[in-house]
Formats: C-alpha cells, sequence, structure tokens
C-alpha cells in the first residue's frame, strides 16, 4: 500500500505541474478503484495492483494497444484512460514509453491521416466552412464549384444553426447497413443509401451478418474494388447490379505509406500489375474521368495516359497538411532517406552523416514547415527536452486557453531552446505581431500569413519563424484529461448493451438512445435494459490470429498461412464445453441474440475463462451454416473458408466514434 | 570445419509460424507436408512455452543408422542429407527420428508412401548445385549460394537459430548470460541504459 503512496508522489514530480487538470481531485478514490475493478472485469485486485505496480516502478514503459480497446461503446473512454495512465505515470514524451497503437495493416495511419472517415477532411480539418476553404485553396479549386456539389438542404442543427451535408459527419463505414436499412425519415440526409462501392473493404470483419446482407440486397449498386473477389461478393443473394473490379496489392504500385510510429517511407513496384488489376490511383482516375471531374481532381497532378503521377499526389497533401506537419516529407526526401537507410542509428532513428544527416528515419510527423526548411521530423511526441527545430515538441493548445477558469496553457513548462519559456496559445500572423516577430517573415510569407494561423497560412511562413525562436507552431499548452464536450468527460465504465453481468448494469448504465449520431438514430439503453442473459449465457469476444490478416481474404487465399488454420473455430473452456455436451475440434452451433448462428469447431481449451469464448474475425465464405463457394467467380476462392463471427455479433458503437462493439457481446453454444 | 546446428531459444519463440512460412514458400513444400513445424507446450495455461522444429542435423544420426538402402549422407558442413533416388519411402528413419522430422508425402492411388522429404538445411541434395533437379527434388541451395537457412533467417525474434554450431551456441550463451535468469526481453538493456 505504501509503495503506491510513494506512485502517486513520484508521478506528481515531473508531469503534474503541466498536465493532468484535475488528477489531483481523484487520487483518494484510487485504492476503491482497484477493488471495484475487480468486481467489474474479474481480473484479480492483486493482479491489477500488481501490474500497476510494476509500470510504476518499471519507467520507461509503453501502454500498447490494438483495435480492441477501441471496439466498445466506451472505446473512446478506454483509450483517453491508457492516455491518462501513461500521462500520470510521466511516461509521455520520453524515450521507451507513449502510447503506441498497432494496427493491422502498414498504411492505417496513413489512411486516417489523409482522412479516409466520415467526419473529416485530410490532416483532421474537420469539416467547417474554413477547412473546406482551406482545402478548396489548396486544391486550387473554386469553393463555391466544391460547395454546390453537396445537397445544399439541412437537416441537423448545431446550436440554433441549420448546417447542411457538407458540414454535418457522414454516415461512418461500422453504420453503412443503417443508411440503408433505416426508414428516411429517420436519417439525417435526403434519402437512404442507394449504392455502396466497397473498396479494399472487408465486410465480416464488420457485426451484424444477417443485417448486412439484407442491406447488401437492397442496395440499387454494389462495386466491390479488391484484389479478391472479398465477402462482399458472396454474402448476399443479388442477381444483378454487383460490380467486381479487380485492384492490384501495394506490390504491384507505389508511393508512400505511414505507419503507426508516424513515419513516412516511400515504397517502390515490385512488379507490374497482375492480370487485368489496376492500381487504386488509376480506378480513382478512371471513375472521375466517367464522373466527369477528373480535370478538378487532377487539376495539379500530371497524368500520364491513365496513371496521376504519385510524386504530384504526394506533392499536393504536402502543400495542404499544416495541422499535423505532413507538409516537409516530399517525394525526393523520402526517396533520399530510402537510398540511405544504412546511415541511420537503428537506435536512435537519426542519420549519422551522410546526406540525411540530423533527420530522423521516415520523416515522422510533425515533420514541420516547408520542405526547404528541412524539419528533421519528430521522432517522440511531447518530448520536451529536445528544442522543436531538432525534433522536440510540447503538449499542444488544442483547446483554448482558459477553461471553467482554469488557465490551460502549459505552466512553467516549454521545449529546449523555447524563446518563450512559459505555455502560449496556437501561433497566428496576429500573434507574431504582437510577440514582435512579424518582420522576420519575407514579403511574400507575410503576405500570405496575414490573417492566418499556423495551420492555414500556405507559406508555411508562421511556422517557420515560430521555429526559430523555439515554439511550437500549435502552442505549449497542459495535457487534457477532461474532456468536456464528450459524454463522459472523465472516462468511466459503462456496461455493455449485452451483458450477463445485470448487477452491474445499476451502477453502469449505458447511455440514452440518440435521434442522431453521425446522421443515424442510436441505441444504447433500450437495448442493454433488455435482459438476454438467461437464453444467451456466455460473454463472447473475438480477436486475431496471427496467419491472417483482417477478414482474411488474401490470407486465406495464400497456401502457406491457409494450411496453418484450416478451420474457423470457437474457443470454449473445457467446463462450458463439457456443460453444452461439445467436444473438441467437433462441430458446434453459436446462437447470437439478435439471431444470426453460425457452424464452427470447437476449440476446447483454458485459454479462455469459464464463461468467456472467444473467434478469430478473419474467417468468411460461409453463412449459417451453408458454403458460399458457388458464388465466387471460378477461381477466386480461397483455400479456406468459415464462417465470420461478425455473423453472430451484434449491434453497439463507440458514444464518440461510432466503432462498432466487437468485442463483448453474448451467446449459446449447441452441440451440432 | 564447421557443423551446422539449429537451436530455438524457447525463453524468444513466440508461435508466429514465420519459420514455417518462410521454409514452405523457399521450398515449395506441398500442402500436408512439414519440414519445420512450431510444437506449443501447456498451451493456455501459464508456463506456455512454444519451439520450432525441424531435422536437427545429428551428429550420429539415427535415420543414417537404419536406413535399410543407406540413402543418407552427411556433408562436409555436418549437414544430413539423403537422396530421393535410393529411399524407398519405408518409414524407418521416421521410426527411428526423434523429433519426427521424415515425412511422406502421398504418391499413388493407395496413398502409399512417398520419396521421404525432411529439412535439408537450406542445402540442397546430392544433384548438381543450383540444378533444376536439385530444386524439384529437395528445395533451393542457400548454402551453396552463401546463406543460411531461411527459416532463422525470417525468425521475427531471432528465437531461431542457424549456422556454425560453435557460432550458434557462443550467441546463446552470451543470451543466457545477459538475461541474468530472467525471461529476456528484446530492447530490456536499451530501454534501461544497460542497466
Amino acid at each position: 500500500m505504501s509503495s503506491f503512496g510513494n506512485w502517486i508522489g513520484v508521478c506528481k514530480t515531473r508531469f503534474l505541474r503541466v498536465l493532468l487538470v484535475q488528477a489531483n481531485r481523484r487520487e483518494g478514490q484510487f485504492f476503491a478503484v482497484c477493488v471495484e475493478q475487480h468486481r467489474v472485469s474479474g481480473a484479480k485486485e492483486a493482479d491489477v495492483l500488481k501490474a500497476a505496480q510494476m509500470m510504476a516502478e518499471h519507467r520507461p514503459g509503453t501502454f500498447i494497444w490494438c483495435m480492441g480497446g477501441t471496439q466498445h461503446t466506451i472505446g473512446n473512454n478506454n483509450t483517453r484512460a491508457y492516455c491518462i495512465f501513461q500521462l500520470a505515470l510521466g511516461n509521455m514524451g520520453v524515450s521507451g514509453g507513449g502510447t503506441n497503437i498497432f494496427r493491422g495493416h502498414d498504411n492505417v495511419q496513413g489512411a486516417t491521416d489523409l482522412g479516409v472517415l466520415s467526419h473529416t477532411l485530410p490532416g483532421y480539418y474537420g469539416l467547417s466552412e474554413g477547412a473546406w476553404k482551406h482545402w478548396s485553396k489548396v486544391w486550387d479549386l473554386d469553393y463555391d464549384w466544391i460547395k454546390n456539389r453537396f445537397d445544399q438542404n439541412s437537416y441537423e442543427k448545431v446550436g440554433d444553426k441549420n448546417v447542411g451535408p457538407m458540414h454535418t459527419k457522414g454516415i461512418p463505414v461500422s453504420r453503412w447497413i443503417d443508411g440503408v436499412l433505416e426508414d428516411k425519415d429517420d436519417i439525417d440526409q435526403n434519402d437512404t443509401i442507394k449504392a455502396m462501392v466497397l473498396w479494399g473493404h472487408a465486410p465480416n470483419s464488420q457485426t451484424r451478418g444477417p443485417e448486412m446482407k439484407a442491406a447488401m440486397e437492397k442496395l440499387e449498386l454494389m462495386v466491390v474494388v479488391d484484389p479478391y473477389p472479398s465477402v462482399s461478393a458472396v454474402m448476399n443473394d443479388r442477381q444483378d447490379g454487383l460490380y467486381l473490379l479487380p485492384a492490384s496489392t501495394q506490390f504491384e504500385t507505389y508511393g508512400s505509406l505511414s505507419s503507426s510510429n508516424r513515419s513516412m517511407q516511400w515504397r517502390h513496384k515490385i512488379i507490374d500489375p497482375l492480370f487485368e488489376s489496376k492500381p487504386d490511383h488509376v480506378i480513382m482516375h478512371k471513375f472521375a474521368t466517367k464522373l466527369g471531374f477528373a480535370d478538378q481532381l487532377f487539376k495539379h497532378i500530371k497524368v500520364d495516359g491513365e496513371e496521376p503521377l504519385i510524386e504530384d499526389i504526394t506533392r499536393e497533401f504536402n502543400s495542404g497538411m499544416w495541422t499535423i506537419g505532413y507538409t516537409g516529407q516530399t517525394p525526393e526526401r523520402m526517396k533520399l532517406q530510402s537510398e540511405n537507410l544504412h546511415t541511420f542509428n537503428k537506435t536512435t532513428l537519426k542519420a549519422e552523416g551522410g546526406p540525411c544527416d540530423g533527420e530522423f528515419y521516415g520523416l515522422p510527423w510533425p515533420c514541420w514547415g516547408t520542405p526547404e526548411m528541412k524539419h528533421p521530423g519528430t521522432p517522440l511526441l511531447y518530448d520536451t527536452s529536445k528544442s522543436v527545430a531538432e525534433g522536440g515538441l510540447t503538449f499542444r493548445a488544442r483547446f483554448g486557453v482558459e477553461h471553467d477558469g482554469e488557465n490551460l496553457l502549459a505552466e512553467g513548462s516549454f521545449s529546449a531552446d523555447s524563446d518563450i519559456e512559459d505555455g502560449y496559445p496556437e501561433f497566428t500572423g496576429e500573434m507574431l505581431k504582437k510577440l514582435g516577430w512579424w518582420n522576420e517573415l519575407t514579403a511574400a510569407e507575410k503576405t500570405a500569413a496575414e490573417g492566418k494561423n499556423w495551420k492555414t497560412d500556405l507559406s508555411g511562413g508562421i511556422q517557420r519563424v515560430a521555429i526559430k525562436h523555439g515554439c511550437a507552431p500549435f502552442g505549449n499548452a497542459k495535457a487534457r484529461a477532461v474532456v468536456w464536450q464528450f459524454p463522459d468527460p472523465v472516462p468511466i465504465h459503462r456496461e455493455a448493451l449485452y451483458t450477463n453481468r445485470r448487477d452491474l448494469v445499476e451502477k453502469y448504465p449505458t447511455y440514452e438512445d440518440r435521434k442522431s449520431f453521425y446522421r443515424l438514430p442510436t441505441r444504447y439503453g433500450s437495448i442493454q435494459k433488455q435482459d438476454f442473459s438467461q437464453e444467451f449465457p456466455l460473454i463472447m469476444t473475438s480477436g486475431r490470429l496471427v496467419e491472417y490478416e483482417g477478414g482474411g481474404e488474401e490470407t486465406r487465399s495464400n497456401p502457406w498461412l491457409a494450411e496453418l488454420q484450416q478451420d474457423m473455430f470457437i474457443e470454449i473452456n473445457p467446463g462450458d464445453a463439457n456443460d453444452a455436451g461439445v467436444k473438441h475440434e467437433e462441430q458446434v452451433w453459436v446462437d447470437g441474440p439478435e439471431g444470426g448462428s453460425i457452424k464452427v469447431m470447437a476449440f476446447v481449451t483454458p485459454r479462455v475463462e469459464r464463461g468467456v469464448v472467444f473467434m478469430p474475425f478473419h474467417f468468411g465464405g460461409h453463412y449459417q451454416g451453408k458454403d458460399l463457394l458457388e458464388n465466387y467467380p471460378e477461381g477466386t476462392a480461397p483455400y479456406v473458408r468459415g464462417e465470420s463471427c461478425n455473423t453472430v455479433f451484434t449491434y453497439g458503437y463507440d458514444s464518440v466514434t461510432a466503432m462498432q462493439e466487437t468485442k463483448v457481446s453474448l451467446c449459446r453454444i449447441r452441440a451440432v | 570445419m564447421a557443423r551446422m546446428k539449429f537451436l530455438c531459444d524457447d525463453e524468444r519463440c513466440i508461435e508466429c509460424n514465420a519459420c514455417v512460412t518462410a521454409c514452405k514458400n523457399e521450398h515449395e513444400v506441398p500442402w500436408g507436408i512439414n519440414r519445420r513445424r512450431v510444437v506449443t507446450l501447456d498451451d493456455g495455461v501459464p508456463g506456455e512455452k512454444s519451439i520450432s522444429v525441424a531435422c536437427m542435423h545429428c551428429t550420429d544420426a539415427p535415420c543414417q543408422a537404419v536406413c535399410p538402402v543407406d540413402c543418407f549422407y552427411t556433408t562436409d558442413d555436418g549437414v544430413v542429407l539423403h537422396d530421393k533416388d535410393i529411399c524407398i519411402g519405408c518409414g524407418y528413419c521416421f521410426y527411428a527420428c526423434p523429433f519426427g522430422a521424415p515425412q511422406y508425402p502421398q504418391e499413388g492411388a493407395f496413398g502409399a508412401r512417398g520419396k521421404m522429404d525432411k529439412c535439408t538445411f537450406c542445402a540442397g541434395g546430392p544433384e548438381e548445385d543450383h540444378s533444376h533437379e536439385e530444386l524439384d527434388k529437395y528445395g533451393r541451395n542457400r548454402l551453396a549460394e552463401g546463406k543460411l537457412p531461411l527459416c532463422a533467417e525470417m525468425c521475427s525474434t531471432k528465437s531461431l537459430l542457424a549456422g556454425d554450431g560453435d557460432v550458434v551456441a557462443d550467441l546463446f550463451r552470451n543470451r543466457v548470460v545477459r538475461r541474468e535468469g530472467r525471461g529476456e526481453a528484446w530492447g530490456w538493456n536499451t530501454a534501461y541504459q544497460d542497466k
């Protein structure tokens, strides 16, 4: 117990002065939390204490999670709790510390950064008018032309103001089926979804299989762009209006990718596209041409025949993504790094001598300013021991300068060599004037920076001058543990929608149902109040296997990998298996509370606790007991097919991100 | 002269099966034949351990001792190989081998045992180096190219070591000394400044 007191004391020493706005109000509750944690999660109190103590006594330490942490109705609470944990330990901004979120594919970070999402433009600019105007300027397109491509009516209000679909969050991929199936009057847009383009998407990695099948069959048009037909092509009974466009893999094209440590790397083409497949950007060009906006989409991008030049696409995002410092990683700099890989220190990732001297490998973002500024990249976020010019950083002043009378800016903390030895807000042209730094801008930079800020000044002058003075362009503030705009400002537990712990529902109820969330009605409390636990007593969770990736269509088509995992299975504790009369490696039915049933192989093992079952999510090609082999175009079926666990996984979406709940539901097992 | 050896460090093996996949791809090993496999003990309970196993290229190889047609031979590098033109697929070596290394592809209508197949330490067979026949019967000959077995080269945690037995032994001895009795986490010394 006493070592715990010490631990809290130690955390305070370095970080509390800059960080946790409200942490000190809560420390007294800590021990009670450990005991309650045992009651809620089942993890033994002593184990929780041991883990916490180990993290406290062995610093730095990193906190790693994957998609699972996010795939809950309270996913955003989970991930924020992990971050707060690291802040409290002083594990942020130090080598060997941080929060590391691993993804299933090497370019998922890049996809997120480029805004392949329903609620933001590239670089996390959001969907405000200012954001659209910024990007219109980068694209060199008329804002009004872009605006007129959107439905001009409005279906949602922000405050009293009507806001049109151009500025409201779209329907996310987790919910597209509801966009098809919901009543049109209940959706905050002009109509239901009529057509879907599933581009590099595994439908079997998404929950509510039977409803997805119904949605696919209700669509007027469905297009699948993928190297393999994917489960999209076979799980529905459409007779027409379904198109498969063969796309090339990453080995058949080239360009940059961004991995989860924010590093970018230039990837070279290994082989020409096989068969009649085409790389994504060629397919996109063909679509744009057909739909009549190729001139605008490729205005400053050279197109060689049908192939847009990827270097030019890279330069385009370089010229717009000031928010996260995606501006310095030109194709030339990335290529030079890959040619001089041997000059980088394998531990520090910093080049020692050679043409990339002083740069960090991959120019991890933020790589501030213009490419000419030669920023080395930021290998660790929020590392105040280095100057910003050398990859150091402060916490961003993202949330204003004050809240409820508390100063949100840093106090007495700043990055090395900072001319401002205290907190400061985000840089703007006005701020440079007030600081007396305005005249350090060139004449051209002054013209571009007038009335702009660090993320909208296309000359990069504001960023350049801020960094010259050792300051972070995005300001210097405290980290924020209390997110006052979120449903739960401080992360708390809320019981899953489908739970067999009825005793916890009262103390940790879920949210109220919502009328509009990403344009759709969204259910929480109305599901949780129903008790499914008598009929469906087992807790069901899902996850990955090392052999397969995502929906598994590519990897199950690889003979070497397919041979290693030939059967879709469910891990069942011996106790539960014996109660249900199920034997190891025999087939078993798994029924979900929303009506889906799948037939899979029983894997009886103590890997799972009694009362919990686990299934991998990479399988597809079987549906509720039937092999869909005949639905595949000839010669394209993967070697291994099996039931998708998501045929029995159920409703539930994160309260902020709308990420699907794939990590908790209920089920029952029956011997075949 | 070097004697080639494999060593699998069970403190490091994470059962990722990269060694198995590398072997299959390098030698186009057919479905159902495993020159290498990862064996997991005490699966799902505390103390679970995995180890990657293939032919251990024994110095006094039992397969060689029991073979009725004497198809085995040991190379100058200490690699135990066999001649598929002599092998009769009887399965004696399978009985003799303590590691379950010999494999028998099904051949013919009645599922009779085909010629024995096993790990070659990526050293091919008795045919001429890099010949089409060698590739077809035994897989690639990496040793003749100055390369080590691909399974160990691809091992993501460097659990599986392959090469001159003396060098492998030195590597492993150094690891054990550095571990000081605790399970080794890669990067520990870097993170804690060699403490």
